[in-house]
Order: C-alpha cells, then sequence, then structure tokens
C-alpha cells in the first residue's frame, strides 16, 4: 500500500513568508491582523483584514509590485499574473527547495500539481472594464489566464514545466483540501510519485470586499480582536490572501531521496451538506460524515485523535455549526481531543485555507506543539463539552485532523501523522 | 478577405489626416500608457497625436520596442539598422509581447491592426511602414510572400549544386532568405585545403540569386508583362566589405532592397548576417533583366462553381 508524505513546504502569508517566522507566531499566538488602508472609506463597514507582509500588489500594472528578496520574476511571467499566482509561486519555489527538489525532480511524468484559487477578481475587473472602456481589441492578451479561477496551475505548470496531473479546485474555502486530497488519491493510485499543491489568493480589496455583503465579515475595528472563533462575541472572520505550497511523496521517493518528511498524510473524506449555497447546515451533518470518511480512510478513529485544527472562521452560524459536528463525530473523545481554530491569527485565507491550515499542522507534527485558539474571552457555551485549547501546548499532536468547509455545502477533511 | 487590390486613387485623398482636437485628458492617458518609454517618445506621440503628422512615429514606434525589450537588448535599438531587426528573433521578443507592443501602437497612433496583418510583419521596419501608411491613409505595403525551397527549385534559372537559396521571403520592399552552409558544397573541398569556408565571390553570387528571385517573384510590373527568366544576368556591384568568414553549420540571412528598379536594369543594396553578426555588404548589385509577354492563363475549371451533388 503506498504512503504519502509532507517533504516541503512553503507559506506566504499574514504571519510570516517562511516557515519559522510561522512556527513562531503559532507558538505564541502572534496574530497577522492589520487596519487595512483601503477600506478607510466611511461607506466601507470592514476596516480590518490579515494582509500579506512585504509584497506590494495593489497597482493595476504589475511591473509596479513590490516583491521582496529573495523572489525574481521576468516581466514575461509576470504578465499572466494575479497577486494570487505571485504569492503561489513565491510559496511553492519556498516549498520544492525546502523539499530539496532538484529542477529534474520536479518535471518529469510521475511529478504533478494540483492549485486551488477562486482566481483573482480584481485583475478581471480591471481588465473587463478596460475592454468595455477601451474597446475589445485593448483587453490585454494575457488578462484571461491572469484572472480567472485557474491561473494559478496555467502559470505554474508551464512555468516549472509539469509533466504529470495537473488541475485545479474550485470549491470556496474547501478548495485547497480538495486539492490535498486529490493529490494524496493520485499518488495511492499509483499515477504519480510526487504531487505538488498550492493555495492561494489575493486577499486584497476585490477579492475580500464582497462578502461584506453577505454580513459574513467581522466589524469590528481592533486587529487584536477582529477574528476570534469560539468566542461568544465573534462577529464575522476577517480576510486573508497569500500562498501556501507543500510537496507530497510516495515512500519510495522519500528513501530514494533521502528526506525527512514533515507529517504523513493518511487519508481524506469528503461529504455534502445538500442544505444550501452559502449557509452550513446547522447540524454540521455534512461536516461530522466528512470526518468520519477522512478517519475511515486513514484506517483510524476518534478514539486515535489528539489534535482538530477547525474551519471555524469566527462566524456566529459557521462555528455552532462545527460544534456540533466535532461533538457528533468525537463523541466520548470530545472533551479530551484538543481543538483550536488558527484562523484567530491568520483570519480566512477561502481558498488558500485548507493548504495553509494543513501545513501548519504539518509544522505543529514536526516540531511539536498544538497551536492555541488565540482571542476568546469568552467562550462560546455553544462549544461545551469540547476541548478549545486557548493556549499553545508544547506537546506532539500526535493524529491531526484539518477541517474545511466550503460555499454549497462542501466539507473536506484530511487526517495527518507524524511521519515514523 | 476579397481579392480587390486596394484603389491607388485613396492616395490622393489623405496625405496627412486632419487632427482632431487634443485634450488634456488625451495626453494624460498617453502619458500613463507610455510611461515606461523613453520620454522622447512620449513626447513624439503626443506631437503626432496633435498634429497628425506621421514623421512623429517612428521615433515613438522605436520607444514602445524599447519598452518591451529586454534591457541587454536594447542598445541595438540604437543602431543605425534598427528598421532591420527582426522582432523575435533579433529582440527576443514573443508572440504574446507582440500583441502587447501592437496593442500599444494601436492605442497611441489610433489604428487597427489586423492579425493576418500582424503576421506579416516580422521587422520593426515593416512596422513603422505599416503604421506610417495607416497614418497617412495609405494602403498597407503588400505583406511578405514566403517561398519555401520547392517553390525556388521550380522557378529559378539557377539550380544545385550552384543554388546559395534554401527559402526566400519578398515583398515589394524587400526580399530575404536564408541558406545554411552544410559542409557538403563541391567548392568546399578545395576552399581551403583543409579548412572549409564559403568563398565571399559564392556569398555575393547568393545576393545575387536573390536578386533574380525578386525579379521574378517580388516586382510589379507592367500588365501582360513578366520578367523573362532567361533574361536576367549580373551587370556590376560596388561598396563590396566581408567582415565575417563563414562556415560549415553557419546559416545565411540574405536581405536585399531594391534602390533603382527600371528595365533593364535593377539595382539592389544587399546584406549577408549569421545571426547578429555582418558577414556581408554590397552597397551596390545590379542586375540587368528582360520583359517578356506573359504565358495566358489557364482556363478555370468548370468544376469550382458547380454545386457540389
Amino acid at each position: 500500500m503506498p504512503r504519502v508524505f509532507i517533504t516541503g513546504v512553503g507559506f506566504i502569508t499574514s504571519i510570516g513568508n517562511e516557515a519559522g517566522t510561522v512556527e513562531t507566531n503559532l507558538r505564541e499566538l502572534r496574530h497577522g491582523l492589520a487596519t487595512y488602508a483601503p477600506f478607510a472609506a466611511d461607506n466601507i463597514p470592514v476596516k480590518v483584514i490579515a494582509p500579506v507582509r512585504g509584497f506590494e500588489t495593489d497597482a493595476p500594472d504589475q511591473e509596479d509590485w513590490v516583491i521582496p528578496a529573495p523572489y525574481k520574476i521576468r516581466r514575461e511571467l509576470l504578465r499572466g499574473m494575479g497577486p494570487n499566482v505571485l504569492y503561489a509561486t513565491c510559496a511553492l519555489e519556498q516549498a520544492i527547495a525546502d523539499a530539496k527538489l532538484s529542477p529534474a525532480d520536479v518535471s518529469n511524468d510521475d511529478t504533478g500539481l494540483y492549485a486551488a484559487s477562486a482566481g483573482s477578481p480584481g485583475t478581471l475587473t480591471r481588465s473587463i472594464n478596460r475592454m468595455h472602456q477601451m474597446g475589445v481589441m485593448r483587453c490585454p492578451p494575457l488578462s484571461v489566464v491572469a484572472s480567472i479561477a485557474g491561473s494559478v496551475q496555467f502559470n505554474l505548470v508551464a512555468h516549472l514545466k509539469i509533466k504529470g496531473s495537473s488541475g485545479g479546485f474550485v470549491s470556496a474555502c474547501a478548495s485547497s483540501s480538495h486539492a490535498l486530497g486529490f493529490a494524496f488519491d493520485e499518488i495511492m493510485l499509483g499515477r504519480q510519485k510526487r504531487m505538488l499543491v498550492v493555495g492561494s489568493e489575493d486577499g486584497n480589496v476585490d477579492a475580500i470586499l464582497p462578502f461584506a455583503g453577505m454580513r459574513a465579515l467581522s466589524p469590528n475595528t481592533d486587529p487584536n480582536t477582529a477574528s476570534r472563533p469560539f468566542d461568544k462575541n465573534r462577529d464575522g472572520f476577517v480576510g486573508t490572501g497569500g500562498g501556501v505550497g507543500l510537496v507530497l511523496e510516495n515512500e519510495e521517493e522519500v528513501m530514494r531521496r533521502g528526506v525527512t518528511p514533515y507529517a504523513e498524510l493518511i487519508g481524506w473524506g469528503q461529504a455534502s451538506d445538500g442544505h444550501n449555497v452559502a449557509i452550513s447546515h446547522p447540524e454540521g451533518l455534512g461536516l461530522a460524515a466528512a470526518m468520519r470518511r477522512a478517519l475511515k480512510c486513514a484506517g483510524m478513529t476518534a478514539a486515535d485523535l489528539g489534535y482538530v485544527n477547525a474551519h471555524a472562521t469566527s462566524t456566529p452560524i459557521g462555528d455552532v455549526s462545527e460544534c456540533k459536528a466535532l461533538r457528533s463525530f468525537l463523541g466520548e473523545h470530545a472533551a479530551r481531543v484538543a481543538v483550536s481554530s488558527t484562523k484567530a491569527l491568520t483570519g480566512h485565507g477561502l481558498s488558500l485555507a485548507g493548504a495553509m491550515e494543513t501545513a501548519f499542522c504539518a509544522l505543529a507534527i514536526r516540531k511539536g506543539f498544538i497551536p492555541g485558539s488565540a482571542h476568546i474571552t469568552e467562550l462560546d457555551p455553544a462549544c461545551e463539552g469540547l476541548n478549545i485549547v486557548r493556549a499553545t501546548q508544547a506537546a506532539s499532536p500526535g493524529v491531526v485532523l484539518n477541517n474545511s468547509s466550503g460555499f454549497g455545502g462542501a466539507n473536506v477533511c484530511l487526517v495527518l501523522r507524524p511521519a515514523v | 478577405m476579397s481579392d480587390s487590390v486596394p484603389s491607388i486613387i485613396s492616395i490622393d485623398k489623405c496625405a496627412v489626416k486632419t487632427p482632431e482636437v487634443f485634450s488634456a485628458e488625451e495626453e494624460a492617458g498617453i502619458r500613463e500608457s507610455l510611461r515606461r518609454c523613453p520620454a522622447k517618445a512620449v513626447e513624439e506621440a503626443i506631437e503626432f497625436r496633435k498634429t497628425g503628422d506621421p514623421k512623429h512615429l517612428p521615433v515613438v514606434i522605436l520607444g514602445i520596442f524599447e519598452r518591451f525589450v529586454e534591457p541587454d537588448l536594447r542598445p541595438r535599438l540604437a543602431t543605425a539598422d534598427s528598421d532591420d531587426l527582426r522582432v523575435i528573433e533579433d529582440l527576443g521578443l514573443d508572440s504574446l509581447t507582440m500583441m502587447e507592443i501592437v496593442m500599444l501602437v494601436e492605442e497611441i497612433t489610433k489604428t487597427q491592426i489586423a492579425n493576418d496583418e500582424l503576421r506579416q510583419l516580422s521587422t520593426i521596419g515593416d512596422i513603422k511602414n505599416f503604421v506610417d501608411c495607416r497614418a497617412r491613409g495609405l494602403p498597407s505595403p503588400p505583406s511578405a510572400t514566403v517561398f519555401d525551397n520547392a517553390a525556388l527549385l521550380e522557378r529559378m534559372p539557377i539550380q544545385p549544386p550552384f543554388l546559395f537559396l534554401d527559402e526566400a521571403r519578398v515583398s515589394a520592399a524587400k526580399a530575404t532568405a536564408s541558406y545554411r552552409i552544410t559542409g557538403q558544397e563541391f567548392f568546399l573541398q578545395g576552399h581551403f585545403k583543409d579548412n572549409p569556408v564559403m568563398p565571399a565571390s559564392l556569398m555575393l553570387e547568393a545576393l545575387g540569386q536573390l536578386g533574380v528571385w525578386y525579379l521574378l517573384a517580388g516586382l510589379p510590373v507592367e500588365e501582360g508583362k513578366v520578367v523573362g527568366s532567361g533574361t536576367i544576368f549580373f551587370a556590376s556591384t560596388d561598396g563590396v566589405r566581408c567582415h565575417r568568414v563563414c562556415k560549415p553549420g553557419d546559416v545565411l540571412t540574405l536581405q536585399l532592397k531594391p534602390k533603382r528598379v527600371k528595365a533593364p536594369l535593377a539595382v539592389f543594396e544587399g546584406s549577408i548576417r549569421v545571426g547578429q553578426e555582418k558577414a556581408v555588404i554590397a552597397e551596390e548589385i545590379t542586375l540587368t533583366f528582360g520583359l517578356v509577354d506573359a504565358p495566358s492563363p489557364a482556363p478555370k475549371p468548370e468544376a469550382e462553381s458547380a454545386p457540389q451533388a
């Protein structure tokens, strides 16, 4: 039976652009939220996001962007990118270096790439506006590949000369967990020996602000408390962007290359709510079913679990629904299994979330800690019976479950354990 | 596409377009669109839009290219023969970058360049000519026709082993061709002993052969006449300079530009390059030629107009 290991991670996130910084911030519960200048106008009811640090990508022309060292991207590549592709490129480059992959390890028949991103709504909007204002033939030639939902894999598969499987996943906030799950399958089925997986989002005005209209964003103006999953007074999520890349490899490749994996990905599962286009099932039925399937796929039960990285985004309805799902699934183990939401520190990365939090879990497994659920002043009574850990624990998390739920009631859960 | 040739009468109508009122917003738009181009290109673009005078366009077009070309290749644009630079082979621009350039040129000059027109524009000079004609309201220069080796073999009076053209592109303004020195050429056995080098005299011969092909394939002549393929002979050459030795494996890029063509004489200036390097320059190459009656066209087959079943 093939086994799948995580051998490299790369981060471009609000809490750090490399693994060391991310680990410190996770351990010390330092958040990446800030007052966001483009939301300053009085008629914008949201003031806080978790911005990516070191990059400036608000300019409409990519050549005006600020890209921090060591990343350098040639103009001919940059013109096909929205901010999401830029972040994905840098994060995946980091993950590839972290896994010590040579260019030949990346470009061959046995290595594929799956990506997840909702696209670049700002880039798309500017191109469409330009087309309407200046004429059809003035729409920038690369506007489509730079903006639509598949733009991350279009760019990366070409630039990295990927020869194996490729594709993208679009299930909103479950997207990059879907990408990881199907990448796992690709290796388990023997189709590929190695899969690169990357999730990314713009995390700017056009990517985040449309969620204000559906009353999903926190109107809280204080970056220190705006994102507080499981807190009684939570009032919506805080948006973020960035990119996170992971390298998955089969056992044979891990042995051949002599690398030390972060963790083993041992299974995944998904189930759908069949309930509402935007609201999670009030009893968390789909999510509970997804957790059961994931553990079954991994050949485990709730009794084996040590830690759940919850989807909990800090919305009033979503967090309650997940608490119900967790109680139903964990049963007698509910009071023991540690649960936290790292979204208190990062905000909600949408399509990026699953990959980002899986990489957090991989770090936690390798480094032996359980990140706490920050910013809880008063625990929501709906969390009763669950072991929501409010401080970071310096203990190996053991077997870890990472939850993601997306629009349309898509629920995806991934199971990781220490690599042995 | 219709087969009709653009009427020559349209030339009289509009030598220089009347400028429209040029607003501050338009100027700001031009400055924004060209902000990564050299300052003089921006000023010339504004002058062009104010006056409509196409004399401002060459600097604008060169400036737009400069903006998109990799910095290490930019000095080439400042050389005297920059019009001959091929945008893909010499400047390293891919077809998507060409589209970006075309879009900017269209925007600044308020012209439209269609896809099939774009495909015909291979050098900076081609693009300058094209835009200049558009700005003057003249018909576009006829596009170059590409001839493969088989086409050359069919119509050239010169044949292997003495034909030094692999393929050719011919327009009214220019002929280009390539020839790869294979190393199997008979003359290399003795030129030189143990050191095969294409003789300079044969490089000139190759340019002369391209002149023959230009006369046969590219020369506009009066109706009912063609250049007789047995009437073309070498007359003279002047100002020949050789810059580089050419050896097996080298791909020669030959170019001829007609300076004066009036039966019975055709005078060209010619050059041969290998990659970016100059190999031969000939300030003048003169051929003689004669016109003969065109053969009557073959009758059209009936089947073409008949419906299929």
